[in-house]
């Protein structure tokens, strides 16, 4: 070793050490957020709880073969949240006089999809909302993301959503109270932005259909609230500007029951402005971050909730498709609920 | 004038539960609760004014920012709401305070500014057994809830001073007071006493000037652009006394060339200077170059937040502060998202 070498090994060491105390100074995730339940290695979530058991009770729901959607379509003009941006672009070359294939003349048409994916009715993933640079099951994502993706959390980590789904009327349950509040833009009868619901609501509406939720079901709320989705682009601003939904012990009560995800036809699925101004979306915070639950945003429920009314039956099977999307935070996503 | 009072269910926990805490303590609440086993205690809240446009305690905020403030608040307790508006006219603030008697409410919040309207409308209520709570104006032997314009006043003062100390040491440095300084009905001149104070304990000797624009923010970048020539070779500190005095004086500096020579704090922190995620306002993370370095939030669509509580504590008969005040916060490009955290979707 020569003498220059020797003289660097302690300052490489030096910058080795202040490489390694800066690493350190990062924000401690057992702190903030809670370990998952299925492990350290944990990146699926609640749909853990989907066991086979599960999908098969699950099944029991398809009595009729009725499929409700649930979705709405995906298309320019539909309320977007923030700078959120949904763009297809039709390749159709082959239209062009003489770009026809073969003696049989065939012609093909692709599509180019610039899209945001937390956009129509989506899922939120688990990479989706944290705390600092804290996710699901004490994550440091700061350490797990590259230029295009995640690299823990991301949708291809999900097992599957085939399990039943319950569908929570707090139209009526508001109309039965005789509190109701309408948005005068509303269709029809809806809760107005800034309702809070409560567990005692939740409960209610399930007993109102003589359900008892059971673990690894999804719960999908019906508020009416996306009744002024449907009117897009006319509505986008009241639609953005708030909505009513689930507050802080509704999605404890919720967490409590060990469901798999929570939907609802609103764009946040919590309420909004929340109870607390001073705190920013925390119900996803609370049922994403801390428990690995997924929410389903802009879910179509006003069919179901038809249905249920005409039928006096609120649960189903909820089929949902989601990409195998490597790294995605969440995505737009079709749901069925059959019957 | 007949008062038209607006009734707001507050969602949460129900009466049963909130009968708890009643049990804990107070005779109010027992007067409230007798004969009414499912009501709920009812709160009025007898707002300044809703009238459009009208902004309250020479910030930008308006009657319905409170109005809405305290519709929010109130979610969280097992009380419903009661809102009158006094509509800046005392017989009617009158009218408000004989509607809620006759309406048995449980507690009331009175937002009015003339002092022998409020000894009139202690009086009702007082005979009436509904105990009172005042906002920033005092009613006699009500607990008053307040903002604190001397305290923010040198909130604001001492963000300019220790920004010069840091940025213009050994630079001529001047300051000037902008927006309605002369203001004393809604303390402005207390805010600008603060500000005072504040320059003076960070930059002591420091020249102040003040610019009494009497609420137009027109007027402040023909007035501010005289100042800006008049003192050529100095840097300027702008205190601005609300939001839109302090858009306007930016405004103005841009407009004569001299941004680059001025730092300006204002009061208030409403909707014309923060925004959401979209609609990119002056206090915005994505802004930390501007020379508006922030305000001093005055709050006022929280008063709900903080009055509630109180209201609460009436109602169960505890004792309350003869005055709480305003927590005035210097808001700033880097906390407007933690002290407002954006909910919009436009």
């Amino acid at each position: 070793m020569t003498r220059v070498s020797a003289l660097l090994i302690p300052v490489v060491a030096a910058l080795t050490l202040g490489a390694a105390a800066a690493a350190s100074a990062q924000t401690d995730c057992t702190k903030l957020v809670p370990p998952s339940p299925w492990g350290p290695n944990d990146q699926t979530g609640a749909t853990n709880r989907v066991t086979p058991a599960v999908t098969k009770a699950a099944a029991a729901e398809i009595q009729e073969g009725k499929v409700i959607p649930m979705s709405y379509i995906l298309k320019d003009g539909i309320p977007l949240f923030g700078s959120r941006f949904t763009k297809t672009i039709l390749t159709a070359t082959s239209l062009a006089p003489g770009a026809a294939f073969g003696e049989n003349q065939l012609t093909y048409m692709e599509d180019t999809w610039l899209s945001q994916s937390h956009v129509g009715t989506h899922l939120d993933g688990l990479g989706h909302i944290g705390r600092q640079d804290c996710y699901y099951n004490q994550t440091p994502m700061g350490k797990f993301i590259n230029q295009n993706s995640l690299t823990r959390l991301g949708l291809e980590h999900i097992k599957t959503f085939a399990t039943r789904g319950v569908l929570i009327d707090m139209v009526r349950v508001y109309q039965q109270a005789g509190k109701l509040r309408s948005n005068p833009a509303c269709r029809k009868p809806c809760l107005d932005k800034g309702t809070v619901i409560t567990p005692a609501d939740l409960q209610a509406g399930l007993k109102m259909y003589n359900v008892t939720l059971r673990e690894g079901d999804i719960v999908v709320i019906h508020t009416g609230w996306g009744d002024l989705f449907e009117q897009f682009p006319a509505q986008n601003a009241l639609f953005n500007s708030g909505e009513p939904g689930i507050g802080k012990d509704a999605a404890k009560w919720l967490i409590d029951q060990k469901v798999v995800a929570v939907g609802a036809d609103t764009w946040a699925v919590e309420v909004i402005p929340g109870e607390n101004p001073k705190e920013a979306f925390i119900v996803h915070n609370m049922l994403i971050t801390d428990n690995g639950i997924h929410i389903i945003e802009n879910v179509r429920t006003d069919l179901m909730a038809e249905e249920a009314a005409r039928t006096g039956r609120a649960t189903f099977f909820f089929s949902m498709t989601v990409p195998k999307a490597y790294g995605l935070t969440g995505n737009f996503v079709g749901i069925e609920g059959i019957r | 004038m007949s008062p038209s009072p607006r009734s707001s269910r507050s969602s949460g926990r129900r009466w049963a539960s909130w009968g708890r805490l009643a049990l804990a303590g107070a005779a109010a609440l027992a007067v409230a609760a007798a004969g009414a086993a499912e009501r709920r205690p009812q709160v009025a809240f007898a707002n300044l004014t809703e009238e459009p446009g009208v902004t309250l305690e020479g910030t930008g905020f308006t009657g319905r920012d409170v109005r809405e403030g305290f519709e929010l608040a109130a979610r969280r307790y097992p009380v419903d709401m009661v809102f009158y508006d006094n509509g800046r006219d005392g017989g009617r603030a009158l009218a408000n305070a004989e509607d809620a008697v006759a309406r048995k409410v449980d507690v009331y919040i009175q937002y009015f500014p003339d002092p022998e309207v409020n000894r009139r409308v202690a009086d009702r209520l007082r005979a009436a057994g509904i105990p009172v709570l005042a906002i920033n104006y005092p009613v006699p032997g009500a607990p008053l809830y307040t903002a604190d314009n001397l305290a923010a006043g040198r909130i604001a003062g001492e963000a300019l001073g220790r920004f010069a100390a840091e940025h213009w040491r050994g630079q001529p440095v001047v300051a000037v007071l902008v927006g309605s300084v002369g203001d004393e009905i809604a303390r402005v001149t207390e805010r600008a006493r603060g500000v005072r104070e504040g320059l003076a304990r960070l930059l002591p000797g420091v020249r102040v000037a003040a610019l009494d624009t009497r609420g137009n923010p027109g007027q402040v970048g023909p007035l501010l652009g005289r100042f800006a020539a008049a003192h050529p070779g100095a840097k300027i500190l702008v205190a601005a006394m609300d939001d839109a005095s302090a858009l306007a004086a930016k405004a103005a500096l841009e407009a004569v060339g001299r941004a680059r020579d001025a730092a300006i704090v204002s009061h208030g922190v409403d909707r014309s200077i923060h925004g959401g995620m979209n609609d990119r306002k002056e206090l915005d993370p994505n802004n930390r170059g501007s020379i508006v370095l922030g305000s001093v939030a005055f709050f006022l669509d929280r008063y709900g937040e903080d009055v509630l509580p109180l209201a609460l504590r009436l109602l169960r008969g505890e004792s309350v502060p003869a005055r709480t005040a305003t927590e005035h916060r210097l808001i700033t490009h880097a906390t407007i998202f933690r002290e407002y955290p954006p909910y919009d979707m436009n």
